[in-house]
């Protein structure tokens, strides 16, 4: 059985990252918001590390924290009157309940099968095995990544290019 | 280098993509007197692309070059070299229809580019066989058609992009949850090893893979576009711009059923969790093919009606898919009936979209209402259009006859009877939207004599979409024995 | 005597058509008709030319038939498509059955392509009226010779195809368009039921081919139930393409093709392949006693119920339509008392002189330029030639001794009466009301006074309105004058029975049994005359004689009057309660309401209230993302629940 410390922190980090994404669709300022998916995201990263994730967790706080949060802030910011005193939506409650009947059934489904549990290892470093993996086995998808970097970059030129057509 | 090798006519699609971005580059820095050149020139390069890669897969056949690459990701064998030459032929067809259209669009290279990588996606979610993979594999295809379908950048092909892009990032979501759950069942994300830990299944997580399964089929549900996970069809599919639409109706969907093929036969398969989806197959596919028909008739829009007919003959391919593994499993001929009609649909519906693109540019309307007459402006495209809308409805000697009778039989055989008949009486219902286009263009006066020329290449297009679909009408043998070839994998 | 027709020669028959199409075909692709260098008559000229030639080797394969009796000519059928599991075969067939039908499908389309010149003359569509023409024949040629039931449904559909094409000809006018719609739905209605008798035959025995799956039927290798469905099914199918009830409503309205078209396919030959497939699987459903009941019931509804709206029918081409679905009955009558011989023989008398009605008709058109029998009226004395010739045939029709319509029509009545009274009363009181309706359109059209008739509105004398009638040109009385030669004449061709019995000479020994054959009957036929006689006595007593006011009879006989007005209300039905009130109103408006009102509505209602409340709001159209997206998820966990249910019940503890 696990030691009592991971037990309370598991369910503090889960508390913390459900709270604040609750509270990031609840919130009718977008700056708050993208300020509470921080800590959810965060919250994610604690997850990984009590699953002793240490490489996952660092990217997690990069990727999310650092760059994906800073660039929905910039993107609030450069769009006029986009920030503050948003409307309620019409879907409040239909949204309340259908993600509450999802939840109840992935969480029966979830209590009514019998997992493959994983006994805990020690806490390594993945990163190295992470890396051996990427190049080695998964080379094929690490690869494929990169073409669909490079079609979301010609994408982003084409559709925020003011011209569509020619002159002539 | 045999992994290489295997993976070629990805590869050449993707290096050319690649080239026809940096000639793009060289003709900007060449200066304005090349300029007359450059459109024509990328197209014959992209065409190039597609050619290349269908010589490629031949090549393969004929040295016998088929197997696994990279370390068990893909597996090239004659269900991922069925769909090569489907999704090189569709990406072809849909280039030389595109070629007259962009003629006034600065961003050529771009678009010409983002076609063929998403084929090679297409390709790939045919030929891989690891979770991991099939999930890049899948986001290549849909980010390229995102920007594809918003590539005009007017209103409406903005709305539909943006459409398309938050379903398309949600579908993604569902189908990458259920993965996650397929891996945490059977600690795997090769298909052929979670197939061997759930045919080995016992009742304990039984509602985990029926959550992971339904997952999957929402996920790749909206690929395949089947109800109820097909609302962004008529939006999208009115909104891209027309060839666009061409591609998603025929690729995508197809790329849709290849993978879901792929993940169901090879790891889901065996066991009990195989009858649960055929079940839930046969009654989407039901669903879909009255949910379908029924819409359309009230469309008045000839991009909407195609987009809910392309819903109602996804519910018919998925009748292929529930015959697999019901109550009397048929999976050879379950299997070939949806790799025959994919084929068949796949001209058929090139050649419609085609010919809705020659007639909506010069007419510039999409609506059914406008196309009165349309036969004496130009007699061979309304002709062209008339056989493409009488092969979707399922008539003599055209292609879509023998892949009905097909997949119908093959549900009689698999005994079910009950979905037989629900796709024979929805084929009534579908006769009637479509030939009430066929009837506006032949009767009711034209608005204007003015004849319409359709463009050389998109008349190519179009006579290359409507022969090939008398060929196999009436020679249905190679198409069908294809079919088989590659449906035997599973075997 | 011939040497036995070679299986090139008999492929030969059904491609020679579709040589000629191709030809026109192509010479309209390649522009040569808009240039000139390809001149309209070519067409004709080239179509009649193959069809000609069908027809001479047509008979060739009646004179080797005769050699054998009427037995199977056998060739090997050719392997067409097999992979694994599926093989589909290709071949051509040839019997006594066959050979009548090659008979009549090649003679009729020659004299109908022949008096087309003349009434097709100066058509902008002159062209893609031959094409269209050739094709119709070569498939319904196609449909006579196939081996298989497969081949044999393909040429079913390309026939209902170019009827289509045909109906809608001229296509700019609207009830053009809605008759031909409403033809190919109806007709696909009763093909759904054809397409699954053929799933469910393939599925049942492994077998396509016509003589094996005859052969099992008839030695009972096939189980009783799943003979019953197939007949059904195959009925279905024929009830649809021979406009039998309830599936008829969609032939009145075919009128709307050209007159020459009506004649060859919408009376002739088309209609008539219901019939066919019902004797060609004879064996099928002779061996099923409620086949063969619904077979005989059906057709004795329709010969009665049609014959009575045909005397109410104001428009010429409506009271033929109405006599021709009559006529269908009556063969499906003989079919079902077992008469295929009678049955098959009315088939081949009808169409000389249901054709020369036809044509008969369009004569009187060419010349009026109407098909309403209130603007004519006096038309003898303008058109000799006409009149005569469509008396003969109005004569034969009613099945006056010794035209054509006597012989076989009184062969129908002899065997029903052998077989099933019940049958026979019916059929004779369908004499009855075929003779007064042909003598009411005799009277009207060329008795008493010309009442002006109309503008042309097809040919070259287009919005014309001729100044007096004048008879037709000598390319439109020729094909006349020869069918009504054959109107008189063919009767006899039987009186020996010869023609029963090569009729009945392909069918399996076994079912040879079942197969009525009465002997000639004095009385019958003296009854079935002089019931006709006096039908026409009525006729000529209110329309001619007007010693009983056509006014009269009608208020004495209102509910009947409108009832046969409203066509029995089935048109209305079907129009107004299925298709407008259940599927457009009902099925697919509920859809459309959902997607405009609610799904529309939600949004549209929401982007207002933003808009109003915030002018924030732009992407209106994102709350339609947010509910499709909704849809995904509503999917899901219906999926799920219905999936797992039982599980999921036990873990809440239910």
């Amino acid at each position: 059985m696990e030691d009592t410390g991971s037990i309370v922190a598991f369910w503090l980090l889960a508390a913390l990252t459900l709270g604040s994404a609750l509270a990031v669709v609840l919130i009718r300022d977008l700056i708050r918001a993208v300020v509470l998916l921080i800590t959810s995201f965060l919250g994610v990263a604690g997850l990984y590390i009590t699953l002793s994730a240490d490489f996952v967790a660092v990217v997690q706080v990069l990727i999310y924290v650092g760059a994906i949060s800073v660039l929905m802030l910039f993107a609030i910011m450069l769009t006029p009157r986009a920030g503050r005193n948003n409307a309620e939506t019409f879907f409040r409650i239909p949204g309340i309940l259908l993600a509450g009947l999802m939840a109840f059934t992935i969480s029966l489904v979830s209590l009514d099968t019998d997992w493959a549990v994983v006994e805990r290892g020690g806490f390594e470093e993945t990163a190295s095995a992470i890396g051996e993996a990427l190049l080695d086995k998964y080379v094929l998808p690490f690869e494929l990544a990169a073409v669909l970097l490079l079609v979301a970059m010609l994408g982003a030129i084409l559709l925020v290019h003011p011209e569509g057509t020619d002159e002539e | 280098m045999d992994s290489v090798n295997r993976f070629g006519p990805e590869l050449i699609l993707l290096a050319m993509a690649a080239v026809i971005i940096l000639a793009d580059i060289g003709w900007a820095l060449a200066g304005t007197g090349a300029e007359r050149m450059r459109r024509p020139a990328l197209g014959a390069l992209a065409l190039t692309g597609t050619a290349a890669s269908i010589i490629w897969s031949a090549l393969l056949i004929a040295f016998d070059e088929q197997g696994e690459a990279f370390s068990g990701m893909i597996r090239v064998d004659d269900f991922a070299l069925f769909f090569n030459f489907l999704f090189a032929g569709t990406a072809a067809i849909v280039i030389l229809a595109s070629i007259d259209f962009l003629r006034r669009n600065r961003f050529v290279a771009e678009y010409y580019a983002l076609i063929l990588a998403s084929t090679a996606g297409m390709m790939l979610l045919a030929s891989t066989i690891d979770l991991i993979a099939i999930f890049v594999a899948l986001e290549l295809t849909g980010i390229s058609l995102y920007i594809l379908v918003a590539f005009m950048k007017d209103g409406r092909s903005s709305e539909a992009g943006l459409k398309y892009l938050l379903l398309g990032a949600i579908s993604s979501a569902v189908a990458l949850y259920g993965m996650a759950y397929l891996f945490g069942i059977t600690g795997s994300t090769s298909l052929d090893e979670i197939g061997l830990v759930v045919s080995e299944a016992n009742g304990e997580t039984r509602s985990a893979l029926v959550l992971a399964m339904v997952f999957l089929i929402a996920g790749f549900g909206f690929k395949m576009a089947i109800v109820p996970f097909q609302m962004w069809v008529p939006d999208v599919y009115e909104g891209a711009p027309t060839p666009v639409t061409a591609f998603l109706s025929v690729g995508s969907k197809a790329a849709g059923f290849a993978v879901v093929m792929r993940i169901f036969l090879t790891a889901l398969g065996d066991g009990s969790i195989s009858s649960d989806w055929a079940t839930v197959f046969a009654i989407l596919a039901a669903i879909s093919m009255s949910l379908g028909n029924i819409t359309a008739l009230v469309q008045g829009n000839i991009k909407r009606m195609l987009g809910y007919s392309s819903i109602a003959q996804a519910g018919t391919f998925l009748i292929g898919l529930a015959v697999v593994a019901a109550a009397d499993p048929q999976l050879l001929l379950g299997t070939s009936a949806v790799l025959f009609f994919l084929g068949t649909y796949a001209f058929t519906n090139l050649g419609a979209f085609i010919a809705v693109i020659a007639i909506s540019s010069k007419i510039g309307s999409d609506q059914i209402a406008d196309y009165a007459g349309v036969a004496k402006r130009s007699p061979l495209l309304a002709l062209g259009l008339t056989i493409c809308l009488l092969s979707l409805t399922g008539i003599p000697p055209t292609a879509g006859f023998i892949a009905k009778v097909y997949v119908f039989n093959a549900a009689v055989q698999a005994d079910l009877v009950w979905l037989a008949i629900v796709g024979v009486l929805n084929s009534v219902v579908a006769a009637y939207y479509y030939l009430r286009v066929v009837l506006n263009m032949y009767t009711a006066e034209p608005a204007s004599e003015e004849s319409i020329q359709p463009g050389y290449y998109l008349g190519l297009a179009m006579v290359v979409a409507v022969v090939g679909l008398l060929v196999i009408g009436i020679f249905p043998s190679p198409l069908l024995e294809a079919s088989e070839a590659a449906a035997r994998v599973f075997g | 005597m011939l040497n036995q027709i070679p299986e090139g020669v008999v492929w030969a028959i059904l491609f020679l058509p579709f040589g000629s199409f191709a030809v026109i075909s192509l010479a309209a692709l390649l522009g040569l008709t808009r240039t000139g260098s390809w001149e309209a008559r070519f067409s004709g000229y080239l179509t009649m030319a193959a069809i000609a030639a069908s027809f001479l080797l047509s008979l060739w394969a009646l004179d080797s038939v005769l050699q054998e009796d009427g037995a199977r000519i056998g060739y090997d059928a050719h392997e067409w498509v097999t992979v694994g599991s599926l093989r589909f075969d290709i071949g051509v067939t040839v019997d006594g059955l066959t050979a009548i039908m090659l008979i009549v499908v090649t003679s009729v389309s020659l004299l109908v392509q022949f008096y087309s010149q003349g009434y097709m003359r100066g058509d902008p569509g002159y062209n893609r009226y031959y094409a269209f023409m050739s094709l119709f024949t070569g498939s319904m040629l196609g449909l006579v010779l196939a081996s298989n039931i497969l081949q044999l449904f393909v040429f079913w559909e390309l026939v209902g195809l170019c009827s289509y094409l045909l109906i809608g000809f001229w296509f700019y006018r609207d009830s053009a368009r809605r008759a031909a719609t409403k033809a190919f739905v109806v007709t696909r209605i009763g093909d759904l039921g054809f397409l699954s008798a053929i799933l469910l035959i393939w599925t049942k025995t492994d077998q396509l081919d016509i003589g094996q799956i005859q052969h099992l039927a008839a030695t009972g290798m096939i189980g009783s139930s799943v003979i019953t469905w197939f007949a059904l099914g195959l009925f279905a199918g024929a009830a649809g393409k021979s406009a039998q009830f309830p599936l008829h409503v969609w032939l009145p309205d075919a009128m709307e093709g050209p007159t020459p078209v009506s004649a060859l396919i919408h009376a002739a030959t088309m209609v008539v392949a219901g019939v066919y497939l019902v004797a060609r699987f004879f064996p099928v459903f002779i061996v099923s006693e409620e086949a063969i009941n619904a077979v005989v019931v059906v057709g004795a509804i329709t010969a009665i119920m049609a014959a009575s709206l045909a005397i109410v029918a104001t428009d010429i081409k409506r009271v033929m339509a109405y006599s021709t679905i009559s006529q269908l009955g009556y063969m499906m009558m003989a079919l079902g008392v077992g008469a295929i011989g009678a049955a098959i023989f009315h088939l081949f008398t009808h169409a000389f002189f249901k054709a020369l009605l036809f044509l008969g008709a369009g004569s009187v058109n060419h010349a009026t330029g109407t098909f309403d029998m209130r603007k004519m009226g006096g038309l003898a004395r303008f058109m000799p030639v006409t009149f005569l010739t469509t008396t003969v045939a109005g004569l034969a029709l009613v099945g006056v001794f010794p035209l054509a319509g006597f012989w076989s029509k009184d062969e129908i009545l002899i065997e029903a009466w052998a077989e099933k009274p019940l049958i026979f009363w019916t059929a004779l009181a369908g004499v009855f009301l075929t003779a007064v309706y042909v003598g009411r359109m005799l009277f009207l059209t060329f008795g008493g006074e010309y009442k002006g008739g109309e503008a042309s509105d097809h040919g070259a004398q287009a919005n014309s309105r001729p100044a007096e009638p004048h008879e037709s040109p000598w390319v439109m009385l020729l094909p006349l004058v020869v069918l009504a030669t054959l109107a008189t004449t063919v009767g006899f061709v039987n009186i020996t029975g010869g023609m029963n019995d090569i009729l009945e000479g392909w069918l399996p020994e076994e079912t040879h049994e079942l197969v009525a054959a009465g002997d000639f009957v004095l009385w019958i036929s003296v009854v079935s005359v002089a019931v006709g006689l006096a039908g026409l006595g009525l006729a000529w007593a209110i329309y001619s004689r007007k010693a009983i006011r056509a006014e009269e009879v009608s208020a004495a006989l209102e509910p009947v009057q409108v009832l046969l007005d409203r066509k029995y209300y089935l048109d209305d039905l079907y129009e107004t309660v299925i298709v407008k009130g259940v599927i457009m109103r009902g099925a697919a408006a509920a859809l459309h309401a959902w997607d405009r009102y609610v799904i529309d509505g939600v949004v549209n209602g929401l982007a207002s209230l933003m808009r109003f409340s915030s002018e924030k709001y732009r992407l209106a159209q994102s709350g339609q993302a947010q509910l499709y997206g909704a849809a995904i998820f509503i999917g899901v966990i219906v999926i799920v629940a219905s999936v797992l249910q039982d599980e999921l019940l036990g873990i809440v503890g239910l």
